[in-house]
């Protein structure tokens, strides 16, 4: 047994020096690579991948969830990126985000004006998702809280302009239960009616139907994850 | 020198890609990616993103903790680090990597095996703390599975960062010391059945399988001691070294010793 020993640690050291040889004899060239260049591959690495992940995904626009999903921080963390949801959507309303999400890449996004959800009956995204990311327990489409819509451009809209577009009445899937055009008299022309889209937020399910068909270039209607309260001239 | 491993190796770590850009051409037999994927509706989950959506996103689905552990318990019995040797994308980029680096002969610098494990710790506790899932945000696997799934490109920069590391100053250290999956599977890895064998009395000492391994510590206990079976944990089961003995030393076997 002790023969044996011995012998192994001559063969560990053979085996040592067997890789260490290569480092015995330091060259010119193989100092600048130890003391130059590799700390500046690091420091390239580091800070490259440092630039993109540390800002918050809504940076990046990365603000609407597919339907289902859960609070924000904790869906960064239960969401694990496989691109399941997006796969099993039928209109390729969801899309990946990549880096400019931050912490939040390769997290799944709807972005309404390129690709809105038209709520699926059946909701294949929450059922793809393995995780929980999106809520399983969610089954009725109008339960969907994926944001609000809200009319951001009064100016620009149409209808609040007094022509007769309503696109977004129209084109809602609960027509005159998240959108009702509520009609009143034209003071400008004096004459005519506006007949001005009003989003219920009871019932607003985030869609972004509306937003997808504004006829306008800049679209008067968005879809806001949350919605700061805004008060109407009338109520003061 | 035999090829018998390397072929098939290739061909699954090959297949692994195709399969994740297998839905670009309308099929539904695979969805998802290493994360959590459906293959012919068998779900499959990466057991590392299940602890973190359960630790950070405090969500609870039965299913996906049986897919989890069912995936647990093949790697169990087929050697752990073997997802990293035979499944993973980012594996077969850096073995690519480490052969522009021996071209080189640049970054001989070895970073710690042991190092994996920390970074392990250092994931789970990040998404315990914060909340933000390290592993996931930062994983190279999910960000080539979704540069080819969903072209997101941009994010393939961390890949490029990680390759110019690994050929300039440090050899496969992503691999070996940094990735916190591998550190999960070189846990599992370590009680796991499929090891390779040494025969001692074969052994010329030609140091060929020292040359191939990429995690050469793991060889150390075999041919300095004898010992009669190359370390599990660390392994990843890639069996470049079965392949290069020519004094057929090194087998494998499926037992503990």
């Amino acid at each position: 047994m002790r023969g044996k020993g011995e012998k192994g640690v001559n063969r560990e050291q053979e085996i040592t020096m067997a890789t260490e040889t290569t480092n015995a004899g330091m060259s010119r060239r193989q100092f600048l690579r130890g003391s130059a260049v590799a700390p500046l591959a690091l420091m390239l690495a580091g800070s490259g991948v440092a630039a993109v992940y540390l800002r918050p995904a809504e940076a990046g626009g990365v603000t609407l969830r597919p339907p289902g999903a859960i609070a924000e921080k904790r869906f960064l963390a239960a969401c694990v990126r496989c691109g399941k949801c997006a796969q099993a959507c039928p209109y390729r309303s969801i899309k990946m985000a990549g880096g400019e999400a931050g912490v939040g890449i390769g997290t799944p996004v709807i972005v309404p004006r390129e690709m809105p959800c038209y709520l699926c009956p059946d909701l294949p995204c929450i059922t793809a998702c393995p995780s929980g990311a999106l809520d399983k327990s969610l089954q009725d489409p109008e339960k969907v809280r994926i944001g609000t819509a809200v009319i951001m451009d009064r100016e620009s809209c149409l209808s609040i302009r007094g022509l007769r577009c309503e696109v977004c009445h129209r084109q809602c899937p609960l027509i005159d239960k998240a959108i009702t055009i509520e009609p009143r008299h034209n003071p400008r022309t004096d004459e005519h009616t506006i007949m001005e889209p009003v989003v219920h937020s009871e019932k607003c399910v985030g869609c972004g139907i509306c937003e997808n068909s504004c006829v306008l270039p800049k679209p008067a209607i968005v879809v806001q994850k949350t919605v700061v309260i805004q008060r109407d001239s009338y109520e003061f | 020198m035999s090829s018998r491993w390397w072929l098939p190796r290739r061909t699954a770590q090959l297949s692994v890609l195709a399969l994740i850009a297998s839905p670009l051409l309308g099929t539904t037999f695979f969805r998802g990616n290493l994360a959590a994927a459906d293959l012919f509706g068998l779900p499959l989950a990466d057991p590392l993103a299940f602890l973190q959506a359960l630790i950070g996103g405090r969500v609870f689905v039965l299913s996906y903790l049986v897919s989890a552990l069912a995936v647990t318990a093949c790697y169990f019995i087929l050697g752990g680090r073997s997802f990293c040797g035979w499944i993973c994308p980012v594996g077969l980029i850096t073995e690519l990597g480490d052969k522009l680096r021996r071209r080189l002969g640049s970054g001989e610098a070895t970073m710690p095996l042991v190092a994996s494990r920390w970074s392990l710790g250092l994931a789970l506790s990040a998404v315990a703390l914060t909340g933000v899932p390290l592993f996931e945000v930062l994983s190279p696997i999910g960000i080539i599975s979704r540069a080819i799934a969903f072209a997101s490109l941009m994010p393939l920069f961390v890949l490029a960062a990680i390759l110019l590391v690994e050929t300039v100053v440090s050899r496969r250290v992503w691999c070996r010391s940094l990735c916190p999956l591998g550190g999960f599977y070189s846990l599992v890895a370590r009680f796991s059945l499929l090891r390779v064998g040494f025969v001692e009395q074969r052994c010329s000492h030609c140091g060929d399988c020292l040359h191939v391994c990429p995690v050469q510590e793991v060889l150390a206990p075999s041919l300095g001691l004898g010992a009669p079976q190359i370390t599990a944990g660390d392994c990843s089961r890639c069996l470049a070294c079965v392949d290069s003995c020519s004094a057929k030393a090194l087998n494998i076997v499926l037992s503990y010793k």
